[in-house]
């Protein structure tokens, strides 16, 4: 076998766009056959390779579509052409706390979302007092969620989502929220995920953080990829090609 | 397909919490809790038996053998299930759009959202039929030996129920009309189910017409197409009756609800792929 994490080969997304508001059974019939939508490639055959145990960013400006190559990797989105293929359990951070009931408590959503995520009740319960402290939030655990504060809810959708022990984590830009020592805590997070032989894929626009964190880097640009390689040249220059002439 | 099953298997503790969500959710901050899923059939009900069987005077026959003739716990036989029915194809073909949140940021097998509808809808389902059961006893009916078949009839029922969902909840993240026309379709669907009416009403019209474009089939036969119709006429033979079903009613709406529910699982899965984008 490979000692590549991920592989992902050829991969090509496209979207439709509609000049006029499709979803309605009206503009379907009298659409028919004269089409009036048209393809727009958001990734156009993209390859490359994660290796196993390695931290691996993607970088790129905004609309260059990285967040939809993570939800190809995620398995959110499905490609046209192409295929990605894994070595062991993946798990997605687009945007934490998604799936919390807000009547619920942090208690009762700590399950419920460590389930969406694929977590067993075993793992749950095992796990449970590592996310409620890592949360920071023990003293409203059993209050419902929509009373915590957008800063709470963040942290304990994080932590859930953290204490999935994948063995590839996909992160996307998540970390822009939450205060300094939260961020501090999960930059800690994923070195012990590193030490731990994981990987991890992420995207972010805050370079000194990429070149800290990653090994290698994927440059995205328009949907194609225009390098990929160690992090420092490739970062250096794409900062390089963004800069004013 | 397979692979699909495995994954399904997988989320079982998914779609368990998923309905439990929706249990535990539902009646938060309120002072009559679970209550309330009771009050909405009787509040139908009342109103229901006043217009029909005060004002216009629909007399169904009494229970054969059973003798109770009650209209109120007549009509909530047919009610009951109706309601269930209703519920689970209205809220599961909008359970993809108002997930959308998930739906969009993590994976998982996208058909455990109206399935853990149809689980905790039937929890409260089951929950009025217990109800309704004390009744049924209270006002003479001794429906305790077909409690095993009403059961068995209840899940087909849920089987059912979750093919036209999985179907219309597809069908609803291509097209937002699907749910505005099956507000439409619902209602005068439930007419065409004997739920306020019985089906006797119908016998006299439909030989008066007799048969359609010189055929031997009657307006009865086409109205009898309705699988709905068959479920209503069945569970009031249990429950209000307490006497076997007819047969050909039990064969024809088992052999509709696993049609049903396989339609439904590979409409689902030929276009699940697309659903994240759409919404
Ligand atoms: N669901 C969608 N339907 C149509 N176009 C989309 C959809 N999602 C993303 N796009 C388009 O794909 C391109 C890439 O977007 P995205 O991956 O979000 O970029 P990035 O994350 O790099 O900023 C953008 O032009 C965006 O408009
Ligand atoms: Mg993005």
């Amino acid at each position: 076998m490979s000692i590549h994490a991920v592989s992902v080969n050829s991969v090509s997304k496209k979207f439709r766009l509609y000049h006029e508001r499709n979803q309605s059974l009206k503009s379907a019939v009298l659409r028919r056959r004269r089409s009036v939508h048209e393809d727009f490639w958001a990734l156009q055959d993209i390859s490359f390779e994660v290796p196993e145990g390695s931290t691996f960013g993607l970088i790129g400006s905004n609309g260059s579509g990285k967040s939809t190559l993570l939800k190809c990797l995620a398995r959110i989105y499905t490609p046209e052409l192409g295929s990605i293929t894994y070595k062991g359990r993946i798990a997605a951070l687009l945007e934490v706390g998604s799936g919390f009931h807000p009547e619920l408590s942090g208690r009762e959503n700590i399950f419920l979302n460590g389930s969406i995520l694929g977590m067993s009740r075993k793992e749950i319960t095992r796990k449970f007092d590592e996310i409620v402290d890592f949360s920071g939030v023990e003293a409203f655990i059993d209050q419902p969620v929509k009373n915590y504060s957008s800063g709470m809810y963040v942290r304990l959708g994080f932590s859930v989502a953290i204490n999935v022990a994948p063995d590839i984590l996909v992160v996307d830009e998540v970390l822009a929220v939450g205060d300094a020592e939260f961020q501090d805590r999960c930059k800690q997070k994923f070195v012990q995920f590193r030490e731990e032989g994981k990987t991890v894929i992420l995207v972010s626009h805050a370079m000194d953080m990429v070149q800290d964190m990653c090994d290698q880097v994927a440059w995205l640009s328009h949907g194609k990829l225009v390098a990929t390689g160690e992090a420092r040249p490739t970062i250096a220059s794409y900062l390089k090609s963004v800069e004013p002439q | 397909m397979i692979q699909y099953f495995k994954d399904l298997l997988a989320a079982r503790e998914l779609l368990a919490n998923l309905t439990l969500r929706e249990v535990r959710g539902q009646y938060k901050r309120t002072i009559f809790g679970r209550l309330w899923s009771l009050l909405n059939p009787l509040a139908t009900m009342l109103v229901y038996t006043i217009v029909f069987a005060f004002i216009l005077r629909i007399q169904p026959d009494a229970g054969d053998p059973s003798g109770v003739d009650v209209f109120a716990v007549w009509l909530l036989c047919g009610l009951l299930p109706w309601a269930f029915f209703a519920s689970v194809v209205q809220t599961g073909m909008g359970s993809i759009i108002a997930n959308a949140g998930l739906v969009q940021k993590v994976y998982f097998p996208r058909i455990v959202l109206p399935l853990s509808l149809t689980g905790s809808i039937g929890i409260n389902w089951l929950f009025e039929m217990a109800v309704l059961g004390v009744v049924l006893l209270f006002v003479g009916s001794f429906f305790l030996p077909w409690v095993p078949l009403v059961l068995v009839m209840m899940v087909l029922l849920a089987v059912y129920a979750t093919g036209v969902a999985l179907v219309l909840a597809i069908a609803n993240v291509y097209f937002r009309d699907t749910q505005y026309l099956m507000g439409i379709v619902m209602q005068i669907w439930f007419y065409l189910t004997p739920v306020i009416y019985p089906v006797s009403l119908l016998k006299e019209p439909s030989e008066s017409v007799g048969g359609l474009l010189g055929t031997p089939i009657t307006v009865l036969d086409v109205y009898r197409l309705n699988p709905m119709e068959r479920y209503v006429e069945i569970m009031r033979n249990l429950l209000y009756d307490n006497r076997w079903p007819a047969v050909e009613d039990m064969g024809y709406f088992v052999a509709i609800a696993f049609l049903s529910l396989a339609i439904g699982v590979v409409v689902f899965r030929r276009f699940e792929n697309r659903m994240a984008e759409l919404i």
